[in-house]
């Protein structure tokens, strides 16, 4: 007997949207919130009769939203997947089946990626129908890449560890720090270990400069995704290989 | 009469035939940060034969559960060697899949028990056709159809219990190995069970049952391994006969014919509902009486390998014609 793990594929796309969809929106949208009001962004800003300026301004409050929806909605997607299901003791029931562990689980996280960017896509459609036009493809693209990057990362995280959620955000950080006193650390000297640090961490500051080309529609150059997108990829072979060496968590 | 289990574990590599769960001088290791290593289990060596049901008992903390993940293929064992249908057991899982009924029974609280029935049998690899099916007469079965919409969550003791006992048999898998199904079960739930495992009985399907209960283990399976702190204190031994014994009891049960049942198997004894137990010598003479009782006309409904002394000589009383 054979078990229909493609057959099961609408069930875990329903989990992702019943249990994750509705957090990664509150998430994000208080993220997106507190960083807005960290720049000085304010709803009077959002008025797209307010010329040229508050167009701008329209267009980087959104882009600064795309771009912390997208690391939610990646980290949401590893979420539940591999850690919290061997926590609870699901993987003992589900893996007297005739499944793949493996097969299992990357479906899962994949299927939550395309959740992910469809909730994207169906969020940028909303807000360019209500308040400005912006490229739904780009938008889709962008947190896909994400997935790949953020999501990758924690898929791999989570097969490795159970506290998986706070060492992301810590690596994480630690890129865009680095990204962010580059120059100090130049002029300190230490530009060479900032670099080599800045190659081992993943590319978390090359994705969050990449979110105006995608959500403008912008050609985006290939060797700018090849980083990330390597990255992820390579996260995700790893954690496919791990998942094959220990199903279980015991 | 002898099984392949009294005649002591196969060496690395050699599997008897037949045996479709075997351990062999299995020990287990848990690694500990804060304390010295814990022995679970040490050197067990135990076989479940196809069409048996095997039992393992002990107490609290014996390595009963450790033992059972391991033949799930849920842990490896730290030494020794595990192999169901030959293979090791995680890759027979993978290829087969396994009626597992873990003990805590995990799934997550939000899913209503007929959709995780038949979550469960689509992981199983039941047919889109059987599966509904197939939900419902696992639920039916264990008296969990008025629950069918209730969240797991809900569940409490014997009601849990019958569900992780339903998503075992949602599917119709070869190897069934149950822990500690007995552990907080009501009366009626523990006579379903008993109907149950007669029911799975079947000249291809070992089962494997760990429970504390070991008085009550005896009644439903055919041989009780005792282990106690991770070793074996009382080897199995044989209660009942199995396919694999030269000679062997079966139940054969007619739709009808019944009348022709003595001309072909003169031994033959009434178990009422048109079932009878037969004595033959082997699969041969089995295979030739069927045929026979077929030739005469007999619908034939189920064949099984049943009880061999005890309980025949119990129903001897009811022999055909008294």
């Amino acid at each position: 007997m054979k078990g229909r793990l493609t057959a099961y594929a609408g069930y875990q796309l329903r989990d992702y949207f019943v249990t994750r969809a509705l957090p990664t929106l509150i998430a994000s949208g208080l993220a997106a919130w507190g960083l807005a009001a960290a720049r000085g962004i304010t709803l009077s800003d959002l008025d797209p009769a307010g010329g040229i300026d508050a167009r701008d301004r329209i267009q980087q409050t959104f882009e600064l939203v795309l771009a912390t929806f997208a690391f939610v909605a990646g980290a949401a997607a590893a979420h539940g997947v591999v850690a919290r299901h061997r926590a609870r003791g699901y993987d003992r029931l589900v893996f007297s089946r005739p499944v793949s562990p493996v097969r299992y689980y990357t479906q899962g996280f994949v299927l939550a990626g395309i959740g992910a960017v469809i909730l994207g896509a169906v969020g940028t459609e909303v807000y360019a129908v209500a308040v400005h036009p912006v490229s739904l493809p780009g938008v889709a693209g962008y947190v896909a890449l994400a997935w790949l990057l953020v999501g990758g990362l924690a898929f791999l995280l989570s097969t490795v560890t159970a506290f998986y959620l706070p060492i992301l955000v810590l690596v994480l950080a630690a890129d865009l720090a680095l990204d962010h006193f580059a120059g100090a650390l130049s002029a300190a000297g230490a530009g060479a270990v900032a670099a080599i640090l800045q190659f081992a961490l993943p590319p978390a500051h090359v994705l969050v400069t990449l979110r105006g080309e995608f959500a403008r529609g912008l050609a985006v150059d290939p060797r700018a995704l090849a980083w990330p997108a390597g990255f992820g990829i390579a996260c995700i072979v790893a954690a496919m290989v791990l998942l094959r060496r220990r199903p279980f968590s015991s | 009469m002898s099984t392949a289990s009294d005649a002591g574990p196969a060496g690395a590599g050699g599997t008897v035939a037949g045996a479709v769960i075997e351990l062999s001088h299995v020990s287990k290791t848990f690694a500990s940060r804060s304390a010295s290593p814990a022995r679970a289990l040490d050197d067990v060596s135990f076989r479940v034969a196809a069409g048996e049901v095997g039992g393992i008992s002990g107490p609290a903390g014996a390595g009963k559960s450790t033992l059972l993940a391991i033949a799930a293929g849920q842990l490896r064992p730290s030494s020794g060697s595990v192999r169901i249908d030959g293979i090791e057991p995680r890759r027979f899982v993978e290829r087969e899949g396994i009626a597992y009924m873990p003990q805590p029974l995990a799934l997550p609280g939000g899913w209503r028990v007929a959709d995780a029935l038949t979550r469960l049998a689509v992981l199983s690899g039941v047919r889109p056709t059987y599966t509904k099916h197939r939900v419902e007469a696992a639920m039916r079965e264990l008296g969990l159809y008025d629950d069918r919409r209730r969240r797991v969550r809900s569940l409490k003791g014997d009601a849990r219990l019958r569900l992780g006992l339903a998503q075992a048999i949602v599917a119709d898998h070869r190897v069934m190995i149950l822990d500690e199904p007995l552990d907080g079960m009501g009366p009626e739930s523990l006579d379903r069970l008993r109907e149950l495992i007669v029911r799975l009985r079947a000249f291809d399907r070992a089962i494997l049952i760990a429970s504390r209960d070991t008085a009550e283990l005896q009644r439903l399976t055919d041989r009780v391994t005792l282990i106690d702190r991770g070793r074996t204190r009382r080897p199995s031994t044989p209660r009942r006969a199995t396919p694999a014994d030269v000679e062997g009891v079966f139940h054969i049960t007619l739709h009808h014919g019944g009348e022709h049942v003595l001309a072909v198997f003169p031994n033959a004894i009434s178990l009422g509902r048109s079932t009878y137990a037969v004595r033959v010598a082997g699969f041969g003479p089995l295979n030739q009486g069927l045929r026979e009782l077929l030739d005469r006309g007999a619908l034939l409904a189920a064949v099984t390998p049943a009880h061999a002394a005890v309980d025949t000589n119990a129903l001897a009383v009811n022999e055909v014609g008294t």
